[in-house]
């Protein structure tokens, strides 16, 4: 590593490269970041004016709140399942396209477009794919009736987010995980073949342990993003309903926020999230982080 | 420091350009669709009849998104003279100390000429209009004729026991959605309260002071959401979701439900959806027997003058909303949209304009009737904080009844709890405004 940074001689260049981008991000994230950490310590009146500073007020009432307790059990769920399943699916496909299959190379191609699809866009299909009436699952109604109903049944709602922001999450994954596979050489695998290893063995112990740094990152950014993307998804699917099953905190923020037009709730539950994620990643890498081996 | 330039720049430019068009001004508005066509056509109607003044016109593509622009642009000192808001954030901006009371700025005008619904939304307690009501609409009873005859139902619904008895016609006679409602408060929730004469909250719905705790649970309006309920186990009343079309609207529109409550607004879009295959009948909303009629609120929205614009915009802004008033131009907003004229002359001037019995004017009469119903404290409208909010806490709760997971007065029990929460929490954050 030493040795790359010799690369630029001149002190104050790479900084001056670095120094729009450096700008956007203070810009765009610190800038807000520290107002919203600001006025979680205020009453904000939302033309401004008569701000009132109140301490740990707002962080006593938002922690004592149930409704912000219920809406961060539902992204602790969300964030588990589907970040698990946007993680595993995209395994198995990978590990599947990395074999000498039939159409394998069809496969990698293919399963790259969803990508190119924006959240907001994945939401308006997935919520005709999944209408009860005229969606995939209404034959179920036919025999069943009631038996799918996400406009009614906050389950059904939940399991419809989970899908979408899964089938989302394939393409990068998918990408990340398919390039450490093909990092592996080959060699490796015609010796454990050569030791009498069969396919499965091959999978659990040469492919997967060697996928440990791609599997790891592709969790870590699951985790995390599962947090906030999930937006786009509730906003055109659900609204947070019904009855507010699928009201995750990202999106409680938003409506407390921009259509409540109560800054000071929303600041608070930002901070709260914010700190949340950060423990988070930070303990993804201090617990599953020092087992991951980056050299080969 | 880069920052502090960039602003610095950016405010020379604004300077420069606002000095070299003194007369022009800004007017931002949240609709879509047909009414934001009939908004700009205004706008220009506005433009070619002087040369004074020019206003642009801003879209901003719905009521929230204009209200938040207005917030971030007020507090960055780049907001318009005149701007459009809904009725729900009425508190927020008579707290806001970003506006003056229109009445103020034009005090000649004679304001009683306004329809008593419409005005007493946007007044003070004291009876000082704030804001000059623009787009309103209320809440029409929208009955399928054609459906209700077929049925054998002859005299068209008045009261809540004529629309089940019709509905259990329509249902035995094979039909499926007799009644549909989206579950809204403003509609199911708000208007029935006002027109029964129930109060929301005490301190007559806020009008008197943000102390005001919420009573709904405690009122008839607890009842009539129950029945909702044990209809629609019933057969006769389905929900938004509980539709083919999943919106009530387009399921009533599409004749796959009877009867419903929608805006005025709505009423060009059913009307041209029945054209030629069904017959439309548009009423005054349905009141259970023993109580009096009272007047329904206003929806739709009221356009604010903002402060801190020098006396040219001002001038401009006033000669603007002169001209919004004028019955030919309320005429022109009511026949383009189906919202409901909001003085008392504009219905003259419809009478005399020869084209009284006109489909395109259908919802004025029967709107004003609605609006001037007579009145008490508590059909003013509502004055409570952090409403919009509250809005979707109840809507949360009532669905939760109507998938039978809490009964309905757990439900709004609830509601009630969370608002009151929601209540002192403005009362703390306006501890020092004080309310007009």
């Amino acid at each position: 590593m030493s040795s790359e940074s010799s690369l630029f001689s001149h002190r104050w260049l790479p900084l001056l490269l670095a120094a729009p981008m450096l700008l956007l991000i203070l810009i765009f994230f610190y800038a807000p970041i520290i107002q919203a950490f600001y006025w979680s310590f205020f009453l904000e009146r939302p033309f401004g004016g008569g701000s009132e500073f109140v301490g740990w007020d707002n962080f006593r009432r938002v922690l004592a709140d149930p409704e912000f307790w219920n809406a961060g059990w539902r992204t602790v769920i969300f964030m588990v399942v589907a970040s698990s399943l946007a993680v595993a699916l995209p395994l198995i496909l990978a590990v599947a396209a990395d074999r000498k299959i039939r159409l394998s190379l069809t496969a990698r191609n293919v399963l790259v477009w969803p990508k190119g699809v924006a959240g907001a866009s994945i939401g308006v299909v997935f919520a005709f794919v999944f209408n009860p009436f005229v969606g995939i699952l209404a034959p179920i109604n036919h025999v069943f009736p009631g038996a799918w109903a996400p406009g009614l049944d906050g389950t059904d709602a939940f399991i419809t987010l989970i899908i979408a922001h899964v089938w989302g999450g394939i393409p990068f994954n998918f990408v990340i995980l398919l390039a450490g596979l093909q990092s592996i050489p080959r060699t490796m695998f015609q010796a454990a073949a050569m030791d009498g290893a069969g396919p499965w063995r091959r999978i659990f112990d040469v492919q997967l342990p060697l996928i440990m740094p791609q599997l790891f990152l592709t969790l870590v950014l699951e985790f995390t993003e599962s947090v906030t993307s999930a937006f786009a998804l509730i906003d055109t699917i659900t609204k947070g309903g019904p009855g507010g099953s699928t009201n995750l905190l990202v999106y409680k923020i938003y409506t407390d926020g921009f259509s409540g037009y109560d800054l000071s709730g929303a600041s608070t539950q930002t901070a709260i999230l914010m700190v949340f994620v950060a423990f988070l990643t930070a303990a993804q890498f201090l617990l599953l982080g020092r087992s991951v081996n980056y050299e080969r | 420091m880069k920052i502090s330039i960039l602003v610095a720049a950016a405010a020379l430019l604004t300077a420069a350009c606002s000095s070299a068009q003194a007369a022009n001004f800004e007017f931002w508005y949240g609709n879509t669709g047909s009414v934001e066509k009939a908004i700009l056509a205004q706008c220009d109607a506005f433009n070619a009849s002087q040369s004074a003044n020019h206003v642009t016109c801003v879209g901003q593509g719905s009521y929230e998104v204009s209200m938040q622009k207005a917030i971030a642009a007020y507090r960055s000192n780049k907001h318009p003279v005149l701007i459009q808001f809904f009725d729900a954030g009425t508190l927020d901006l008579l707290l806001s100390d970003a506006v003056v009371p229109v009445q103020d700025v034009l005090p000649d005008v004679d304001w009683n000429n306004y329809i008593k619904g419409a005005r007493s939304y946007y007044e003070t307690s004291g009876g000082k209009l704030y804001s000059q009501p623009y787009n309103a609409s209320t809440l029409l009873f929208y009955v399928n004729k054609t459906e209700l005859e077929k049925a054998g139902v002859t005299e068209m619904p008045k009261t809540w026991e004529d629309i089940i008895e019709a509905a259990r016609k329509l249902k035995a006679a094979g039909h499926e959605c007799p009644y549909v409602t989206n579950g809204e408060p403003w509609s199911m929730f708000e208007q029935f309260s006002a027109r029964h004469g129930l109060p929301i909250a005490s301190e007559h719905n806020g009008y008197d002071g943000l102390n005001a705790e919420y009573v709904f649970n405690t009122t008839f309006v607890a009842k009539h959401l129950q029945n909702l309920v044990d209809w629609r186990k019933e057969g006769l009343v389905k929900i938004a979701s509980d539709t083919k079309a999943g919106n009530y609207t387009a399921a009533f529109n599409s004749g796959e439900c009877a009867m419903m409550e929608n805006s005025s607004g709505s009423y060009t879009d059913s009307a041209k959806a029945f054209d030629g295959k069904y017959e439309l009948s548009v009423n005054l909303t349905p009141m259970y027997k023993g109580y009096e009629r009272h007047n329904t609120f206003v929806g739709g929205a009221s356009i604010y003058i903002m402060k801190g614009h020098e006396q040219a915009e001002i001038d401009g802004a006033k000669a603007f909303l002169d001209f919004l008033r004028k019955p030919e131009q309320q005429m022109f907003m009511t026949a383009s949209t189906g919202y409901v004229p909001v003085t008392t002359d504009v219905l003259d001037a419809i009478a005399k304009s020869g084209d009284a019995g006109s489909r395109k004017y259908a919802t004025a009469s029967v709107g004003i009737e609605s609006m001037n119903e007579p009145g008490t404290p508590d059909t003013r409208g509502i004055r409570l904080g952090f409403y919009v909010q509250f809005r979707s806490v109840l809507m949360e709760e009532t669905q939760k009844a109507f998938a039978g997971t809490e009964t309905m007065q757990v439900a709004l029990d609830n509601a009630k709890k969370r608002g009151d929460e929601l209540l002192r929490r403005f009362e703390q954050t306006y501890k020092t405004a004080k309310l007009p």
